[in-house]
C-alpha cells in the first residue's frame, strides 16, 4: 500500500563535513563579533566543558551558522539581530540560518518580517508543517530544512534497555515521509543522536542529515516554569502570555538519585540530555560512513 | 458541539452515551500485531485499549445502534516503515465494520490512510501538535477532516483557526489529563511507577544555574534563588492539578483534573465541533461521570442560556469553586470568570 520509492543516499563519505553552530541568544552575537574569522575552536569554545562530548573530523571547519530557537516562540529574533548575523555570515564566508520553532498564529507575522531579512539561499530550520509550508509560499528563495521537532524519535534517557526503545521505531525512511518533505522543498533533515542509538541509525535515510551535538532534546513544552517567573500566581503556566525570557539566564541541572543516566538539564520549556562520550564516537562513525553531512553544535 | 469521549471496554459504551457522548475513541491492539512486531504499541498508550477486533466490532454495532460515532487511535507520535502497511489494513478493516474515523498523528500515516481507505475520515491527533491555521491547511490537504488541538491553546486561537477553515472540523480538550509537555514534542514513555512514571512527575533533583552570561556562571544570586524557588512551588501546586488533584475526584463524583468547562461557551461560539474528554486508560466510573459533568454545561449551552450563566453553573457544578479560582485547573484560564467566583480568588487551596 506504500510503494513509493526512493534512490539511495549518494555516498557523501568524500565531501568535508558540515560544521554548524547554532545560536539561540541573540545578544552573544556580540562576542560572535569580534571574530574576523570563525573556526572550529571558536565553535567548540562556546559549549565549555561539553565539547569534549563531541568528536569532530580532522577537516571539520564552520561552513554555516544559525540563529534562533527550534523550542520557544518568544526567542524569535528581533529583526535587527538577523541583520547583525546576516552581515557577519557574510564577513565570516558562512552560509546563514534561521531556527524557528512551532508556531502561534500570532507568530507569523513577526517570522514574515524575520524572513524578509534573509538572503536568497539562507536556511530557514522549520520545526511546524504550517510554517514549513508557509516558507516554501511565500520565500521560495530560501531553503527550508526540517527541524529536529520534525524527525521523531523515541529519545528517553531514562529507557532501562536498547530493547525499550526499539518500542516505538522511527519513520524517518517512509516514504510518505519523504514524500511531503519533497512537496514543502525541504531537501534536508536535522535530527538528534538518542539514547541506546547507534551510528547506522542514519543510514538508508535517502536525503542529508545533520545532527545536533552534544545535546539532544527529550521533550518540549508551551507551558514554561521558567517563563513564568515573572507573572502574577493566576497567569503563571499557561499558554498566550509575555515572557521575559528568563530562560537565557538560568537553566537547571540535575539527574535520577541513584541513576548513572545521561546528565540531564531543564532550560526553559525543553529538558535534555547530554552525549556521553560512546555518542560522540557513534555520531563521528556516521559521518565517516557518509550517513551524516553535518553536525550542529548547540547548547541546552 | 458534541462530546468525544474514551473507553476501553465495549461495556462503556452504551452508559457513556446514555450520558451524552455522540462520539467514542479507543484503542486495539490486533493480537497478530504483537506477534509481528514484537510490541504493543499500536498507539500512545500501552494500557486502555480494546483485547481485539472481536471487541472492535462488538464497541462500533452498539454504537451504532444508539446512533453515536466511533473513531479508532492509531496516534503514536511515529510509526517504522514496516508498520504502514500492517496499520493501514487495520484502519481498512475498521472502515469495513462501519468505523467513521481514524485518529492519527503521524503524517506517513495519515497519507497512506488518505491513499488507500479513503472513505475513513481522518482525526489529526493532538500528538501532531497542529495548532495554527497554516498547519491546519496543511493537514487538510493531507486529507484530513478533523484537528484536534492540542492542550496548551487559548480559545482565541482555537477561534482563528474555525474563522479561518470553517469547513474543517475542529476537537478541542475539555476534561481530563493534563500532560506537562507537548504531546507530540515529548519524546519519552511513560514508565511503570516503580520505574519513574511519566517524566513530567519523575523524581528529578535539579539544580539552578546562572548562565555565563548572567552572572559568569555558578549558582544564581541569593535574591534570584529566592524568586526560582518560589516559582517552583507555584509550579508544584500547578502540577498538582495538572495530574487530577492529585488523582482525586470531587465530593459528588466529579473528576477533578484539567477542565474547561466554563470555556465551553467561547468554544461553542468559536465554531468548536467537538469536546475532547481524555483518559482511554481511566475506570469506567470516572469515564462515565466525565460525561455527565460536561454534558450538563451542553445542555445549558443547547438551552440558549448566556455565556456568563453557563459560566457561573459550570464552575458550580463540582461544590468547590475554590479549585477554579487559583486558574491552574484550567486548561483555558484565561475565560476565568472572576466575577462569577466571587470571594473565591483570594481563598487558593494549597496542594497536598
Amino acid at each position: 500500500m506504500t510503494s513509493t520509492q526512493h534512490a539511495p543516499t549518494p555516498d557523501s563519505g568524500t565531501r568535508p563535513i558540515e560544521l554548524g553552530f547554532a545560536l539561540v541568544d541573540e545578544r552573544e552575537l556580540a562576542a560572535f563579533a569580534r571574530h574576523e574569522r570563525l573556526t572550529r575552536d571558536d565553535y567548540l569554545d562556546q559549549l565549555g566543558e561539553a565539547r569534549d562530548y563531541v568528536a569532530l573530523p580532522d577537516d571539520a571547519e564552520p561552513t554555516h551558522f544559525f540563529l534562533g530557537s527550534e523550542f520557544c516562540e518568544h526567542l524569535l529574533p528581533s529583526v535587527e539581530a538577523i541583520d547583525r548575523a546576516v552581515a557577519l555570515c557574510e564577513r565570516w564566508d558562512l552560509t546563514f540560518g534561521l531556527v524557528t520553532p512551532i508556531a502561534c498564529d500570532g507568530l507569523f507575522d513577526p517570522l514574515r518580517a524575520a524572513l524578509a531579512r534573509l538572503p536568497a539561499g539562507a536556511e530557514v530550520t522549520v520545526n511546524d508543517w504550517g510554517v514549513a509550508r508557509f516558507v516554501q509560499r511565500e520565500f521560495p528563495d530560501l531553503r527550508p530544512v526540517a527541524g529536529r521537532l520534525l524527525g521523531k524519535m523515541l529519545k528517553d534517557p531514562r529507557l532501562p534497555s536498547a530493547t525499550w526503545a526499539r518500542m516505538y521505531p522511527n519513520g524517518l525512511r517512509a516514504g510518505p515521509f519523504r514524500d511531503i518533505l519533497d512537496g514543502l522543498g525541504i531537501g534536508r533533515l536535522e535530527l538528534d543522536f538518542p539514547p541506546f542509538g547507534a551510528a547506522d541509525m542514519y543510514a538508508g535515510i535517502d536525503f542529508p542529515v545533520g545532527v545536533r551535538a552534544p545535546y539532544g532534546y527529550i521533550a518540549k513544552g508551551r507551558i514554561c516554569k521558567m517563563g513564568s517567573l515573572s507573572l502574577d500566581t493566576p497567569e503563571k503556566f499557561s499558554p498566550g502570555h509575555k515572557c521575559r525570557r528568563e530562560c537565557l539566564g538560568f537553566n537547571e541541572i540535575g539527574a535520577r538519585p541513584g541513576t548513572h543516566e545521561l546528565p540531564t538539564s531543564q532550560r526553559g520549556n525543553t529538558m535534555y540530555y547530554r552525549h556521553a562520550k560512546g555518542m560522540a564516537a557513534a555520531v563521528a562513525e556516521a559521518v565517516k560512513n557518509g550517513w551524516v553531512s553535518r553536525i550542529v553544535l548547540s547548547g541546552a | 458541539m458534541k462530546i468525544t469521549a474514551p473507553i476501553s471496554t465495549p461495556a462503556e459504551v452504551e452508559p457513556l452515551v446514555r450520558a451524552g457522548a455522540r462520539e467514542l475513541y479507543c484503542g486495539v491492539v490486533p493480537p497478530d500485531w504483537i506477534q509481528r512486531f514484537n510490541t504493543s504499541g499500536v498507539n500512545r498508550r500501552v494500557f486502555g485499549n480494546l483485547n481485539g477486533y472481536a471487541d472492535l466490532e462488538r464497541v462500533v454495532d452498539k454504537a451504532t445502534a444508539l446512533d453515536a460515532d466511533v473513531f479508532l487511535v492509531l496516534n503514536a507520535q511515529q510509526y517504522g516503515e514496516q508498520h504502514l502497511d500492517a496499520l493501514t489494513e487495520i484502519g481498512a478493516r475498521f472502515r469495513s465494520i462501519g468505523g467513521k474515523a481514524a485518529i492519527v498523528a503521524d503524517i506517513s500515516l495519515i497519507a497512506s490512510l488518505a491513499a488507500n481507505v479513503p472513505d475513513l475520515d481522518i482525526h489529526v491527533s493532538s500528538v501532531a501538535t497542529c495548532r495554527n491555521v497554516e498547519s491546519a491547511r496543511f493537514f487538510a490537504a493531507l486529507g484530513a477532516n478533523r484537528i484536534i488541538l492540542p492542550r496548551d491553546v487559548t480559545v482565541a486561537e482555537i477561534g482563528a483557526i474555525t474563522q479561518a477553515l470553517p469547513d474543517l472540523d475542529i476537537e478541542a480538550f475539555v476534561l481530563n489529563d493534563g500532560c506537562v509537555f507537548e504531546e507530540g514534542t515529548c519524546h519519552t514513555v511513560h514508565l511503570p511507577m516503580n520505574k519513574g512514571g511519566p517524566i513530567c512527575i519523575d523524581n528529578y533533583q535539579f539544580e539552578y544555574r546562572a548562565t555565563e552570561r548572567a552572572t559568569g556562571g555558578g549558582k544564581p544570586h541569593e535574591r534570584a534563588l529566592r524568586r526560582l524557588e518560589q516559582n517552583d512551588l507555584d509550579y508544584k501546586r500547578w502540577l498538582w492539578y495538572r495530574f487530577g488533584n492529585g488523582f482525586s475526584v470531587a465530593p459528588n463524583g466529579y473528576p477533578w483534573g484539567p477542565c474547561g468547562i466554563c470555556a465551553m461557551p467561547a468554544m461553542h461560539a468559536a465554531g468548536v465541533h467537538s469536546v475532547k474528554i481524555a483518559g482511554r486508560e481511566g475506570a469506567s466510573e470516572r469515564k462515565i461521570k466525565s460525561v455527565e459533568l460536561v454534558a450538563r454545561v451542553l445542555e445549558r449551552i443547547a438551552a440558549g442560556e448566556p455565556e456568563h450563566a453557563v459560566r457561573e453553573f459550570a464552575v458550580g457544578l463540582r461544590d468547590a469553586p475554590s479549585h477554579c479560582a487559583g486558574g491552574y485547573m484550567c486548561y483555558y484560564p484565561e475565560v476565568r470568570s472572576r466575577q462569577a467566583l466571587g470571594d473565591a480568588e483570594a481563598k487558593l487551596p494549597t496542594a497536598a
